[in-house]
């Protein structure tokens, strides 16, 4: 901060209130080294002066006993007025009495008379002004603009310096949003969601002043609460609820709390709105409690997954995180033959050994990291293709996923291409697998990243089709080039007419668009037979394989080479 | 005109009030010269005729704070003096007290004159 001063090389204004030309002049000697100075009379001569807009006063020196209007007046309409208020006044007394007076009345400071020293006068402006600039830079920066609570880094300060003196005092992290936020925004569009924040914000204040607690606005529709321990957060419910409520004029908009109850101080406090929200989370569409208490059980999950979280890089340094294989056959001749493959993800994890990717992959989707574990396949992958190519003299090509967030990515395609280059490949021998509901969102930007990847050579495989919900015109425009029915239609399609309808129908599309169609999570005969019969090509599953490490794939590549040279 | 010399010979503390002025030794002077002129001492001595005390301790009290930072001690002691008493509402006679510190003004004013 003070280098910052150091740059404003402009003089403050400072303003001397004093009926006596000999207290001005003496004071206005030694202020006038460091600022400029300007004169009042009295108080209300300083009024008429600090009511202009042309200058911006960053200091007044105050005598109390004056004519027209003295100085203990002038503090009190100081008090009710916010431009005064950020100016600090310095009172100039004798009088032990009114230097207590005037510090409750909102004096920053006092000088004695007779005057001390000039330095150190001069010392004790410069502090007061650094000390109103410094709070004032605070003031501006501490509240979110929306809500008007605090932002997330000063209420973490806050909390800090609370905890500083009163640790022992039993206090909950509250987090509480508001279901679907989102549709808010994009129905009823961003200023009228910014409007609810703000009647949230400020009606929070109001609760929880008397309630000894603190809020931020931590993200978008997020809100923490650090609260002195009460049994029960109903009425910041109700207010909020009641809040919704009137806004959308119908009671179906939901708000959900997470609440960590008695923090555990030996956690960083991040943490406790983490676990708080992990709580909140928890809450997601159960419409039978407003409030989830961050329990045993949600804890054992939490530590599990900062586990996963802390171990990703060096699982992959170390390779317990190790690509699997599932091989995928041609079923149109009468003999089925390998294809092609799908890159799948396993983890062996030191400790907790095999770790499910429905564990790890949705976890990793939600906080970002699933991106690291794409590029981490890709490339192993890429490798495994190229080794293959090398010890065979065919290539497997192989299907690799591509989250949402790689879609996201501008460098996508330059990674994409650069792996290609570095194992000697062509687009043509690597897949790409993209989830239907990545299509559903943002779908403009998805299709020009598909297009371009498509125009480069690679091929595009829908995964997952028929578990999102894309319409069928949307389908016939979507740059694809397999269209892969989603397994639990094909598992469930014997045991119930629907999924095999549905089965039909996707198969039905793929031939519509002249792509194939590739069934996964085959493991009968009779499934292969249906979905033969269907016209479906390409068949994924274990009634050939499960997935399986690249050593054991290699008798699937032989096979297939025996039968070729047989042909 | 008044000197530093005259000052110190009339018992100020010219070096304290001096420092104060941030050695600049016109404006001291200069304010200085002020003091007999200062109307303060007028209303002081009207207002304890009148037994206003109330008047006369805010005339003292703005005294005490102008004579206090030029450091001239013979006015100023006195004053301080008077200020205290008057703050307190002391039901007293003032007259010594009030020309001790008249006579000191006056002699300003002459060293001032001359």
């Amino acid at each position: 901060m003070k280098k910052l001063r150091q740059i404003t090389t402009v003089k403050r204004h400072v303003l001397i209130v004093d009926d006596e030309v000999v207290n001005r002049e003496i004071l206005g000697n030694i202020l006038s080294v460091n600022y400029d100075v300007e004169y009042a009379d009295n108080a209300k001569e300083a009024l008429a002066a600090l009511s202009r807009q042309d200058k911006r006063f960053s200091l007044i020196l105050l005598d109390l006993l004056m004519p027209v209007m003295d100085g203990f007046e002038f503090l009190k309409k100081r008090e009710t007025t916010e431009t005064l208020k950020r100016i600090p006044v310095i009172v100039m007394t004798s009088e032990k009495e009114s230097e207590v007076r005037s510090l409750k009345l909102g004096a920053a400071d006092f000088i004695a008379k007779p005057f001390d020293m000039p330095e150190v006068v001069l010392a004790r402006c410069e502090r007061i002004i650094e000390l109103f600039e410094d709070q004032d830079i605070i003031r501006q920066t501490e509240r979110d603009h929306v809500s008007g609570l605090y932002t997330k880094d000063y209420f973490f300060e806050y909390i800090r310096q609370i905890e500083l003196w009163s640790r022992d005092i039993p206090r909950d992290a509250i987090v509480f949003d508001i279901e679907q936020f989102h549709l808010v925004n994009e129905f009823c569009g961003r200023d009228f969601g910014d409007r609810l924040l703000a009647e949230i914000g400020s009606a929070l204040k109001n609760e929880l002043a008397p309630m000894n607690a603190i809020a931020c606005r931590a993200d978008a529709d997020t809100f923490y609460i650090f609260a002195t321990h009460q049994e029960s957060y109903d009425n910041i419910r109700n207010i909020v609820q009641g809040i919704l409520t009137e806004f959308f004029e119908v009671n179906h908009i939901r708000v959900r709390f997470g609440l960590w109850e008695n923090v555990d101080r030996n956690v960083e406090i991040e943490a406790w709105f983490d676990r708080a929200k992990a709580a909140c989370d928890k809450n997601r569409g159960d419409l039978t409690q407003a409030f989830t208490r961050y329990n045993n059980e949600m804890h054992s999950r939490y530590m599990f997954e900062e586990t996963l979280i802390r171990d990703l890089q060096s699982a992959m340094d170390n390779k317990n995180l190790i690509v699997y294989y599932q091989p995928k056959y041609n079923i149109e001749g009468d003999t089925p033959r390998l294809t092609s493959a799908e890159a799948l993800i396993r983890w062996i994890h030191p400790t907790l050994g095999f770790i499910s990717p429905g564990d790890f992959i949705p976890l990793f989707e939600g906080n970002g990291l699933i991106q690291k574990v794409d590029n981490f396949v890709w490339n192993e992958v890429a490798k495994q293709i190229r080794k293959w190519k090398d010890e065979f003299g065919v290539t497997v090509p192989v299907s690799v996923n591509v989250s949402r967030i790689d879609i996201m990515d501008p460098e996508l395609e330059t990674k994409l291409m650069r792996l290609l280059e570095e194992n000697g490949l062509s687009p043509e021998e690597y897949m790409l697998e993209v989830t239907e509901s990545a299509y559903c969102e943002n779908m403009e930007r998805l299709i020009e990243v598909i297009e371009n990847l498509r125009k480069k050579g690679f091929r595009i495989e829908m995964d997952d089709f028929g578990s999102g919900y894309s319409s069928l015109n949307m389908i016939t425009t979507l740059p694809i080039d397999i269209l892969k029915i989603d397994m639990s239609f094909v598992r469930n399609m014997e045991k119930d007419e629907r999924n095999l309808k549905l089965v039909e129908l996707v198969a039905g599309i793929a031939k519509f668009l002249k792509i194939p169609a590739v069934a996964e999570g085959v493991e009968t005969q009779s499934q292969l037979d249906t979905l033969k019969g269907m016209g479906c090509q390409i068949i994924q599953g274990y009634f050939f394989s499960k997935p399986v490490p690249p050593k054991d794939f290699v008798p699937f590549i032989e096979k297939e080479l025996e039968r070729r040279r047989g042909a | 005109m008044i000197t530093i010399e005259k000052l110190n010979a009339f018992g100020a503390n010219t070096a304290e009030g001096l420092a104060r002025c941030f050695g600049n030794e016109a404006l001291y002077l200069k304010l200085v010269a002020t003091i007999p002129g200062e109307g303060n001492f007028d209303k002081l001595k009207d207002s304890i005729a009148a037994k206003d005390l109330k008047a006369a301790f805010e005339a003292a009290h703005a005294l005490k704070g102008v004579l206090g930072n030029l450091s001239l001690t013979p006015l100023y002691t006195p004053i301080v003096e008077i200020t205290e008493l008057l703050r307190s509402n002391t039901d007293m006679d003032y007259k010594s007290l009030l020309d001790t510190i008249l006579e000191k003004k006056d002699e300003l004013g002459r060293l001032c004159a001359d």
